[in-house]
């Protein structure tokens, strides 16, 4: 009997004391929110039903790119349908937003006509029927084209073109020997018309589409025919500064989805076709050409393409994250973005901290003259709760990413009225029993057993209500439900192994139950000592 | 708190003189004390048309402001942009200006003191993502700070209604699942005065936001949430007492159903107040501390709905759930039957009397069909104590001469 009392309750306090040693002494602690210490959240969606499958490779490549920008600690998780990015303490916010933001399919297009130069007149966004035009411009100017055409880009380059550059280099060291080297082409601007070319509005840009499209920052416009190959075909891009001049190397998945796509294209560009008059092939993102490199060779290696001109080291980089990450296998679109300032969230987290401090006092102090020593109890065991909860938050921080939001600490700060709620109806139920002139030592075991139904019906409520809410819902709300929750499995655990023996154990000690003015008995309104039989109530009032 | 502590003193004082309660006694003591010893006798199921109308005009009220004025959505619900940038030497005619040149004639602007220094606060219609990256340099250019330090919040259209309806889903999933838990758990007769006063609570919130017209924020809609945890918890405490005195009623015993309720709901009094003060000061010390003395608003968000919500829910829990519960069950022949012969007797008010005093001794060790034996004013202790062994598979052990002097 006494170790049955006695297991539980050393088991518990070592599983508390351990966890939460081992937490501060390895240094971990919750991670934060980005509301509590600043940062980037933007919520995705995909703009047509997409598969599960679909969505969680879209999530990975997000991640990829988040990571290649150097962001700690990026969280990206699906909800549902919707993709959350949050990036605590990004520096780079916009280029983030931007990066992030490019989820749509990457695109090879052949370039019908490099408009640069020509005035443009914006798309119209509201009307849907809007018609890519100047088809018949298609077939009429060539820039540029020859196999190893090599034109300066100087100019170009100086001014931090991104488009301007380009130019497909196969060097196929293994094989043949003739591969030129890098080349760079450059293509003028095609004669300016006298009409302004309209830009295709985003939601015309379809696959199959004829469309004009602008360079990347607004520099250069493009006219494209239909769509020759996805982003799938890219197995992998770097950039890479062999002689001094930063360039993408590129590689192709092997096979039919691969290499052999991308070969057919480069035999229609190079020499010009009618599919691909000017040579060049635009790689497309989200309506914005990244870039256009003419094709130098007919045909490539699969390991062996590079992409190389007037980059500087950022647009080198960026085109070849584009390259890899760009396609993803949905279209997603920016459904909220929210971004916290640093001083804003610190002060959140310490209103929040101080809050549920003085919560916890004031709850403390009324326990403490309601039940007296018993309220001692419900202290050491909320500590209990706090001490594995700080732990399991900071476990799961560090392995899980699980962040704590602001709408997480408010969960722990109302579960600290559930939790207490547990000690309150257990003590009552003491109460009870020990009115009906039971001993105190009889009274714990019994008035457990029938606390506890009631604690568990209780709480499976509350879990209950917990989880629907974590799994039909998104953002802050999971945070808050899955903080709520673990408190009530946390609550359940201490009951049973924390209070129950604690209460047994002092339910036996005289010094406790007898202390008079702080006694459990006198907690217990039993008038007079626990020990002894006593009538249900110490009559006559004031 | 301060009138509680007081009442307990006073039962100190008394510890020499206490053997001797008896019923009438009962009715001498101080609110207090009464209630701290579970013997009030508040009339709970009896006056339940009071309380349903009182409740009911509430519910009409908030729904009436809810139809004609509707709540007032945060931009998450309603699809929406905030940039807050700190002002700098920029006015707000300089920032209506510059967001101007963007198609946002409609925006609102505001100028915010906060703790370091003025902010800016533009709000527009929803724009797309490339226009609002665009507002946010032109709003950085402004005031003169960098891009970073610009807050942008926006949220598209569609999001906002999903996000609603997403809440809407959760709330009817939880009050299903909810139903049928305690349907089995109990049963399906307490299932449904828990929904009731479950509608009833969010009812009331939603009501209250409509008429003072808050903000309704996705913290809010959390806190809703959240409140229904809180309802049922209240709900559940007082439910299993109903459950465990349920075998109390017979009509010899002199005791309706609705009377057993009514017994329940003062013995459980004591609980129900306890969890909701417990709950209270947390959620307090957000409103009050977090929120009002430092200033962190979002808090405030979280805090007012809950505050709103435990009352309700602590409320309705008693004065709404129970009362219907015994409504629905006098339904029940066999329950009808024991009223009306009660009735005829001349009703029960003694036999609830004499329960409430017996305390929570009788029903605590909740055996038999016959505490009324403890009959009308004789609701002794020692009486109690001889029925009890008679009942169920535990009977107190016969420890009553104890080892222990004491004093």
């Amino acid at each position: 009997m006494r170790r049955k009392i006695w297991f539980p309750l050393v088991f518990i306090v070592l599983v508390a004391v351990g966890g939460l040693g081992a937490t501060l002494i390895s240094g971990n602690s919750p991670e934060l929110g980005l509301d509590l210490q600043g940062g980037v959240s933007v919520v995705l969606e995909p703009t047509s039903d997409a598969s599960g499958d679909a969505l969680g490779q879209a999530v990975d490549i997000i991640r990829d790119r988040v990571d290649a920008l150097g962001v700690a600690e990026p969280e990206i998780t699906r909800q549902g349908d919707a993709i959350v990015v949050q990036l605590p303490g990004v520096k780079n916010r916009d280029r983030a937003l931007e990066l992030v933001g490019q989820t749509a399919e990457l695109r090879f297009r052949p370039v019908l006509q490099d408009l640069t130069g020509s005035e443009v007149a914006p798309p119209d966004e509201s009307e849907s029927t809007t018609t890519t035009t100047a088809e018949g411009a298609a077939t009429t100017t060539t820039t540029a084209g020859g196999s190893t055409t090599t034109t300066t880009a100087a100019d170009d380059a100086a001014a931090g073109l991104p488009l301007g550059e380009s130019a497909g280099a196969a060097q196929e060291p293994t094989t043949t020997t003739t591969a030129p080297p890098p080349t760079t082409t450059t293509a003028p601007g095609a004669p300016a018309e006298g009409a302004p070319v309209p830009l295709t509005s985003r939601q015309d840009d379809t696959a199959d589409a004829t469309v004009t499209l602008p360079g990347k920052d607004d520099e250069g416009v493009f006219q494209l025919g239909p769509t020759l190959a996805t982003g799938q075909i890219v197995s992998s891009a770097r950039a890479e500064i062999p002689q001094g001049q930063w360039l993408v190397a590129l590689s192709m998945k092997g096979g039919a989805d691969g290499i052999d796509t991308f070969n057919e294209i480069a035999a229609q560009c190079n020499p010009p076709s009618a599919v691909c008059p000017t040579g060049r092939l635009a790689i497309v993102l989200d309506s914005v050409v990244q870039s256009a490199p003419t094709i130098n060779e007919p045909s490539y290696s699969k390991d062996d393409i590079t992409i190389s001109g007037s980059f500087g080291e950022d647009e080198a980089k960026d085109l070849a994250l584009v390259l890899r990450y760009g396609s993803l296998p949905v279209e997603l679109e920016r459904q909220s973005v929210q971004t916290v300032s640093a001083s804003l969230g610190e002060d959140s987290l310490r209103a929040g901290i101080i809050a549920g401090l003085v919560g916890l006092g004031l709850v403390a102090l009324y326990m403490l003259i309601y039940y007296r020593a018993l309220g001692l109890v419900m202290i050491v065991g909320v500590g209990i709760s706090g001490a594995l909860l700080f732990a399991i938050v900071s476990w799961m921080g560090e392995t899980r990413g699980l962040a704590l939001t602001l709408a997480g600490v408010t969960g722990i700060i109302v579960s600290i009225g559930v939790t207490v709620d547990s000690y309150v109806v257990f003590f009552e139920r003491l109460k009870d029993e020990v009115k009906a002139g039971r001993t105190l030592r009889t009274s714990t075991e019994r008035a457990f057993k029938r606390a506890f139904r009631t604690i568990l019906a209780a709480n499976i409520s509350s879990f209950l209500g917990a989880a629907i809410l974590w799994w039909l819902t998104v953002g802050s709300v999971r945070g808050f439900a899955f903080f709520l929750g673990l408190s009530t499995v946390l609550d359940v655990i201490v009951a049973w192994l924390f209070t129950r023996p604690v209460v047994m154990l002092l339910s036996r000690n005289r010094f406790f139950t007898d202390m008079p003015g702080f006694g459990v008995a006198r907690g217990l309104a039993s008038g007079q000592p626990a020990a002894r039989q006593t009538a249900p109530a110490p009559g006559a009032g004031r | 708190m301060t009138d509680k502590t007081a009442a307990t003193e006073a039962v100190t004082t008394d510890d020499g003189s206490g053997d001797g309660a008896t019923a009438p006694k009962v009715k001498r003591r101080s609110i207090w004390t009464r209630l701290y010893h579970g013997e009030t006798n508040f009339d709970f199921v009896g006056r339940r048309k009071l309380w349903f109308t009182i409740s009911l005009v509430a519910v009409l009220i908030g729904i009436g402001s809810l139809v004609t004025r509707g709540l007032n959505l945060g931009i998450d619900f309603e699809g929406g942009v905030v940039w807050e940038v700190p002002a700098g030497d920029a006015s707000v005619a300089d920032a209506r200006n510059a967001v101007d040149q963007f198609g946002l004639a409609g925006a609102t602007i505001q100028e915010l003191e906060s703790d370091e220094g003025v902010e800016l606060r533009v709000e527009a219609e929803p724009v797309s993502a490339d226009t609002s990256d665009e507002v946010t340099a032109a709003l950085a250019d402004l005031t003169g700070s960098s891009v970073d330090n610009v807050s942008l919040t926006s949220v598209g259209p569609s999001w906002g209604e999903e996000i609603s309806e997403k809440a809407i889903r959760a709330l009817v999933v939880f009050l299903v699942l909810v139903t049928i838990y305690i349907a089995l758990r109990f049963e399906l007769r307490m299932a449904i005065p828990t929904l009731v006063a479950l509608v009833h609570d969010v009812l009331i919130t939603v009501g209250v936001y409509a008429v003072t017209q808050l903000e309704v924020t996705p913290p809010t809609v959390i806190a809703v949430l959240t409140i229904l945890g809180y309802s049922i918890y209240d709900g559940i405490v007082v439910f299993d007492k109903v459950d465990e005195n349920t075998r109390l009623v017979s009509s010899t015993g002199g005791l309706s159903y609705g009377g057993m309720v009514n017994v329940s709901l003062n013995q459980a009094l004591m609980r129900s107040l306890n969890t909701t003060i417990t709950a209270l000061l947390p959620v307090g010390s957000l409103l009050i501390v977090g929120s009002w003395i430092m200033g962190a608003v979002v808090l405030q968000e979280f805090a007012i709905a809950l505050l709103i919500g435990l009352f309700s829910g602590a409320y309705s829990s008693l004065f709404i759930a129970s009362p219907l519960l015994a409504w629905l069950k006098e339904r029940e022949p066999r329950y009808r039957d024991i009223k009306r012969r009660i009735d005829a007797r001349g009703g029960e008010a003694a036999a609830v009397a004499a329960a409430v005093a017996a305390g929570s001794t009788v029903l605590g060790s909740g055996p038999s069909h016959q505490p009324a034996k403890t009959g009308a004013a004789a609701g002794t202790a020692e009486d109690t104590r001889v029925v009890t062994p008679a009942g169920r598979a535990i009977p107190p052990r016969p420890r009553k001469k104890t080892k222990r002097g004491g004093r």
